[in-house]
């Protein structure tokens, strides 16, 4: 019944053309046709008298379909179509996906929603395409590449550090985030939370004492102010690799606390035991965060001796040459390669223990004591360290009060040396016969790549020489790296140097 | 020559190698001078090459490359070098920001420094003195105790009190001082937030700006390279289209060149042949000129009168004139002649043509005829060329469904072949299994005849007995002719018996004679079989002889022999006797021919049998064969004999003659060979002709004057027991007489013992004289 009325409705528009045409038709051949088909074209018939035998008269089936152009069996839906659009309409109580062929997966896929709750997608669904729709729904701006070029890895790890950024302790629903773990677990590789919010009694108790005055601050050390503990989080991540944790808050506004930014030992003790136990760690990232010597050392004694710590980031701290000896410590009992102390508070006592524990490493490529304080002992401490060591390609010690004795002993060790290829200098007080001299040993470097001298003191002469020299030598480098056959290890240098930089 | 010949080759190839074809010598030349000549160039160059890369590749190479090294490629290395430059200064323009901002952070730290050292110290100070002015104050209140005056008190009272608001007054001073540092500091603060906003905006402009800078660049870089490359490809296609032109001028000249000179040369060529064909006319003219006149010349001799000729050459200069006249004369009427003749031709064709147009209508209407016969045959033909194909298609049917037939009677038969086969054995066994039977039987019937005949024998004549013994007695199993051994399994017997033989010499030779059933001498015969094998060896496989190498020399003989046996078709020891005999007659033959003494008859004689067993069938083989036997034994004799006469004789057979004996022989051999089929199947067939013989000879164990003996013995013994048994009862009669007796004589003694005897006046006793007993 269906059917007939669908035809009709399909036959109905061309009614008119169909008569005119054939009238003309019949005019035109009435022999082979005879008055028979002129009839019911004449006539406006209903489509019953012509559905009964739409196929006995075939010139007339012909002509109709010819007559109108828009119909063709492309209109009438497949039934596997049909078939997708409701397993698309119903994917969330009956998800079906892997027992389709690749083609029908493929449609189900570009047509499913994503605000699909993440139960039901997160283990099934695998398709970067559907994660990209829902990553770009979210969030306006994505970097891919920051996420391994993986979608949805980029999802999870997104929306993660979003809960964890909006947790409150104490209030938030820990299960929040524990829920979300059996989903996430396989496709999280980093963490990177750039706040942590204080429980939320806090602020409402500071209000009132805000407005009041300072007064009230003795009172306030006495609440506990412990943040998120990541303990259970980070073992529950199988595949974690980065973490890069940012003790703060944001967006505080006149609500400003001294409170709001405390790091406390609690928080020290927890996130020491979650990185310990975490043995896929590679890189672990704590900036910004106000970590003084003791917390310093607390979160390093637990990571001597992790299997897989790659880099290790702690700048922007309150370190001073007590935490330094302890990543002194850090550095031959692990396999670490990066390590990053910038804008602390090491003195010369802490970098002549970084010396003393450089001179014989063979993991770490680059080490970073930007503004910091070591000065010319603890500088040349590590001018001799570097005399020995083969395996530092990146040293920066910009900002560090060095002068003229560190100069000279950096000139001998650049004529000794065949692994640096960086050196940073800046905002030191070389002067200009520490210059020269660095200009000297640099004429014996055919490694160096940078050497970064500005803003100390040295003569414009020399420093353009140095120019020169290091331009030399990147162009040497750069033959190198095109013919590979020459000098491998060059190479292997280098390839590090890139990826720091 | 060759100009024209290579241009030629050239022409396809010429839009692809256009200069080197041309100008150098091609190795696919037909010229072979050329070829040799390319090929020197060819080696001449690689060696160049060669020394070219072994010495100057140091020096040459960097000059070259740098000379080769294109526009592009300087392009590109100078972009480079700008591009890195930019690269490199618009990172340190940025890093300018930070560092800067470091430096700034240093001081500000040094100069913090130094305030906190200086605030320490001043609080320090204030501190002591204080602390001092404290001590003094709370020293004082001690004196103030001690003070009883109050003016004295009052007084001390208030400087205490001085002090004490000099000593507020110094510390509310500091804490005033302290609050507008720190005034100031938050000022500060609020300054370097803004510096440093204003150098994060720096910086982000310095980035954005450097980002669009280096984006330029890149681009502009970028459309250079391009555009170098652009221009160095245009000048590589100016170059190369410039190179292309000039070989392409080059070629459009050197063919107009051939042009110009190959319509010089049909010029001259069509020059030559006007010149040609002028002289040609010319002469023509002249040749025809002068027969003419020749001919002229011969008429008028001719027509003139034969004797004229002889006379002519001598009065030639007296009588011209007159002979002119004569000539005229005899011209005109030669002249009416001719049209005589001519008149009577015209008639005569006249009618000729009439005839044939008659002719020719005739010809028209047979030709109707037959054409429309043609076409009736043609009907016919068609008819029967239909009939024929559909007579062909029916009998290729019928040919189809008969060879089926035919396939299904041949399986049929082959089935039946089987069957009857499967049934000859079966009836064999059978057979074989009855006559055992019978046979059992009829020898233990034997048995007990040949036991009755050795009692009748032994006890009844009193004769000593001897067991008959005829040959049918130990047979056993149905009677067949002895298996035929192969004749290869002869040859080892035979080579294994000489074998020993010449081992025990002389001693085993007349043995030797019984072991071949066709008394040949094995002697003989060996030596004709090694004479075979050494001069037949071409009918073994060369592979055979390779591996018989190794091999004892009997044994290879016996391989040898095999394989030759195998070639020639000798399958059974007839053969290989029949074989043996050839030769021997063969021999024989020669040394008849070439004796020509006694052996004529036999030679005759041999001839026959040889046409006979060329000729005989099979059917008569076995027949022929013991003939042959026989006739061989006499020939055996009489070879011995010729032996002695010549002694070498077995080694007459010279071993060129071998081949041609061979030769014969297997074509005598075969044609009994094409009728063998048949008889193969007659020869499973075993002949009864004498088992009626033997159950006959088995009936006849008994001779017949046995059994006459047996019947006169068995009339002879009836009567004996006839008279015996009479006896028997004679001698019941007496014995059961005596008994009688005996009893009466008891009864009598009773009857005369008895009481009454007494009583009586008369005693029987008396009367009666008792015997005695």
């Amino acid at each position: 019944m269906q059917e007939t009325v669908t035809t009709s409705a399909l036959l109905d528009p061309s009614h008119s053309s169909v008569s005119t045409q054939d009238k003309s038709s019949t005019g035109g051949h009435t022999s082979s046709t005879g008055p028979q088909p002129s009839k019911p074209s004449i006539t406006p018939v209903s489509a019953k008298s012509r559905n009964p035998h739409p196929g006995a008269n075939f010139h007339r089936m012909r002509r109709i379909i010819a007559e109108d152009p828009e119909w063709s069996l492309a209109i009438v839906p497949l039934l596997t179509e049909l078939c997708i659009q409701h397993i698309i309409r119903n994917f969330q109580n009956n998800p079906i996906l892997k027992q389709m062929l690749p083609e029908h997966q493929q449609k189900v896929l570009n047509h499913l929603s994503p605000d699909l709750p993440l139960a039901v997608t997160a283990n099934l669904i695998d398709n970067e395409n559907y994660w990209l729709r829902c990553c770009m729904q979210r969030w306006p701006v994505c970097h891919v590449a920051h996420h391994g070029g993986s979608w949805k890895r980029m999802f999870f790890e997104r929306h993660l550090e979003n809960l964890l950024k909006h947790f409150i302790p104490g209030t938030t629903d820990p299960a929040v985030i524990l829920d979300l773990l059996p989903l996430c677990r396989n496709y999280v590789r980093r963490v990177h939370v750039d706040q942590f919010l204080p429980p939320v009694q806090i602020p409402a108790q500071l209000r009132p004492g805000d407005q009041s005055d300072s007064g009230s601050e003795g009172e306030m050390e006495e609440p506990t102010v412990d943040h998120y503990q990541l303990g259970d989080l980070v073992a529950g991540l199988s595949h974690l690799e980065e973490l890069d944790l940012v003790y703060d808050v944001k967006d505080c506004g006149m609500n400003f606390e001294w409170n709001l930014f405390l790091f406390t030992y609690r928080d020290c003790h927890s996130l020491a035991a979650a990185i310990k136990a975490c043995h896929t760690l590679k890189i672990f990232k704590l900036t910004r965060s106000k970590v003084d010597d003791d917390k310093a050392r607390i979160i390093i004694r637990s990571l001597l001796d992790h299997p897989v710590l790659e880099e290790l980031d702690l700048s922007h701290n309150l370190i001073g040459d007590r935490g330094a000896r302890g990543a002194a410590k850090l550095l031959n009992h692990s396999r670490l390669r990066v390590l990053n102390l910038a804008n602390n508070q090491v003195r010369a006592p802490g970098a002549q223990s970084l010396a003393h524990a450089l001179a014989h490493n063979t993991n770490l490529i680059s080490l970073n004591l930007r503004l910091n304080c070591i000065e010319d002992e603890g500088g040349q401490a590590l001018a001799h360290a570097l005399q020995t060591n083969k395996c530092l390609t990146t040293l920066h010690l910009g900002g560090n009060e060095l002068s003229e004795p560190t100069a000279t002993l950096l000139s001998q060790v650049l004529a000794i040396n065949t692994t640096l290829t960086s050196i940073n200098l800046s905002c030191n007080h070389i002067g200009l016969d520490g210059g020269k001299q660095l200009l000297e040993g640099m004429s014996d470097n055919k490694t160096l790549l940078e050497f970064d001298l500005r803003l100390s003191d040295v003569a414009q002469e020399s420093e353009y020489l140095i120019g020169q020299a290091l331009y030399a030598n990147r162009e040497a480098a750069r033959q190198r790296a095109l013919n590979p056959s020459h000098f491998m290890s060059t190479i292997t240098a280098n390839g590090p140097e890139n990826s720091v930089g | 020559m060759n100009p024209p010949g290579s241009l030629a080759g050239l022409d396809p190839n010429l839009d692809e190698h256009l200069s080197t074809q041309i100008l150098a010598p091609s190795v696919h030349s037909d010229n072979p001078q050329e070829r040799i000549q390319a090929r020197r160039l060819r080696i001449a160059a690689r060696l160049e090459a060669r020394r070219r890369e072994a010495l100057g590749e140091y020096l040459d190479g960097k000059k070259e490359s740098e000379e080769d090294q294109s526009k592009s490629y300087k392009q590109k290395e100078e972009s480079r070098l700008k591009l890195a430059k930019l690269l490199l200064c618009g990172t340190e323009l940025v890093t300018n920001i930070q560092v800067a901002i470091d430096i700034r952070e240093i001081h500000r730290r040094v100069e913090e420094e130094e305030i906190k050292r200086q605030r320490i110290e001043k609080l320090e100070n204030e501190v002591k003195t204080s602390q001092d002015k404290f001590d003094e104050i709370t020293s004082k209140w001690e004196e103030g105790k001690q003070k009883r005056i109050p003016q004295e008190l009052w007084e001390m009272l208030n400087t205490q009190q001085l002090h004490c608001a000099g000593l507020l007054e110094d510390k509310n001073k500091l804490i005033s001082e302290l609050q507008q540092e720190l005034k100031t500091k938050d000022d500060q603060y609020v300054k370097d937030l803004k510096k440093q906003s204003d150098d994060i905006c720096l910086l982000l402009e310095r980035m954005e700006e450097q980002v669009k800078n280096v984006m330029k660049t890149f681009r502009e870089e970028l459309y250079n390279i391009e555009k170098a490359f652009e221009v160095e490809r245009q000048e590589l296609l100016a170059s190369n289209k410039k190179k292309w032109e000039r070989a392409l001028q080059a070629h459009n000249a050197k063919e107009l060149e051939y042009l110009t000179n190959r319509m010089k040369k049909v010029e001259d060529y069509e020059k030559q042949l006007n010149r040609q064909r002028i002289w040609d006319c010319e002469e023509y003219n002249t040749i025809k000129i002068k027969l003419e006149q020749d001919v002229q010349v011969q008429q008028l001799v001719l027509t003139r009168v034969p004797g004229w000729r002889s006379t002519w050459p001598t009065p030639v200069n007296v009588s011209c004139l007159a002979t002119t006249c004569d000539i005229l004369e005899i011209l005109e009427q030669q002249l009416q002649q001719r049209k005589a003749i001519y008149q009577l031709n015209q008639e005569k064709l006249e009618y000729n043509l009439q005839v044939l147009k008659k002719r020719d209508e005739e010809s028209t209407v047979i030709k109707s005829q037959q054409k429309r016969k043609i076409n009736r045959l043609h009907d016919i033909l068609n008819n029967l060329r239909s009939k024929y194909a559909k007579q062909i298609k029916q009998f290729q049917e019928e040919n189809q469904s008969l060879t089926l037939d035919y396939k299904r009677l041949v399986l049929q038969f082959k089935e039946l072949q089987k069957a009857m086969r499967h049934f000859a054995l079966i009836d064999d066994e059978k057979f074989r299994e009855i006559w055992l039977m019978n046979e059992e039987e009829a020898k233990d019937l034997i048995a007990r005849a040949f036991d009755v005949d050795r009692i009748i024998h032994t006890h009844h004549l009193g004769l000593p007995w001897t067991a008959p013994d005829f040959w049918f007695l130990k047979n056993v199993g149905p009677i067949s002719q002895q298996p035929q051994k192969s004749a290869t399994q002869i040859v080892e017997e035979m080579l294994m018996h000489t074998e020993e033989e010449e081992a025990e010499e002389a001693a085993s030779e007349p043995e030797s004679y019984l072991d071949l059933p066709k008394q040949i001498s094995e002697k003989t015969t060996k030596k004709i079989l090694m004479l075979l094998c050494d001069e037949s060896g071409f009918l073994i496989e060369s592979k055979l002889l390779s591996l018989l190498l190794p091999l004892e020399q009997n044994e290879c003989y016996l391989l040898r022999l095999d394989a030759i046996f195998s070639a020639l078709g000798i399958e059974s020891e007839d053969d290989l006797y029949k074989l043996v005999n050839f030769f021997l007659k063969y021999r024989a033959h020669r040394l008849s021919s070439s004796l020509q003494i006694k052996s004529c008859s036999q030679a005759s004689m041999e001839k026959a049998s040889m046409e006979e067993t060329s000729m005989g069938s099979e059917l008569e083989l076995a027949e022929q064969t013991e003939m042959e036997g026989a006739k061989e034994e006499s020939l055996v004799e009489g070879e011995k004999e010729e032996e002695e006469e010549t002694p070498p004789s077995p080694w007459d057979i010279h071993p060129n003659d071998v081949l041609k004996i061979l030769e014969a022989f297997v074509m005598g051999l075969k044609k009994p060979r094409d009728s063998r089929a048949p008889p193969r199947v007659q020869k499973n067939m075993r002949n009864n002709s004498k088992d009626s013989e033997y159950w006959q000879a088995l009936t006849t164990v008994i001779p017949s004057s046995k059994q006459n003996l047996w019947d006169a013995l068995y009339t002879a013994l009836e009567k004996y027991h006839i008279v015996l048994t009479q006896r028997a009862k004679l001698l019941l009669e007496n014995s059961s007489l005596e008994q009688r007796n005996t009893e009466l004589q008891a009864l009598l003694q009773q009857y005369l013992n008895s009481k009454i005897n007494s009583e009586l006046q008369v005693p029987p006793t008396q009367v009666l004289r008792v015997p005695t007993k």
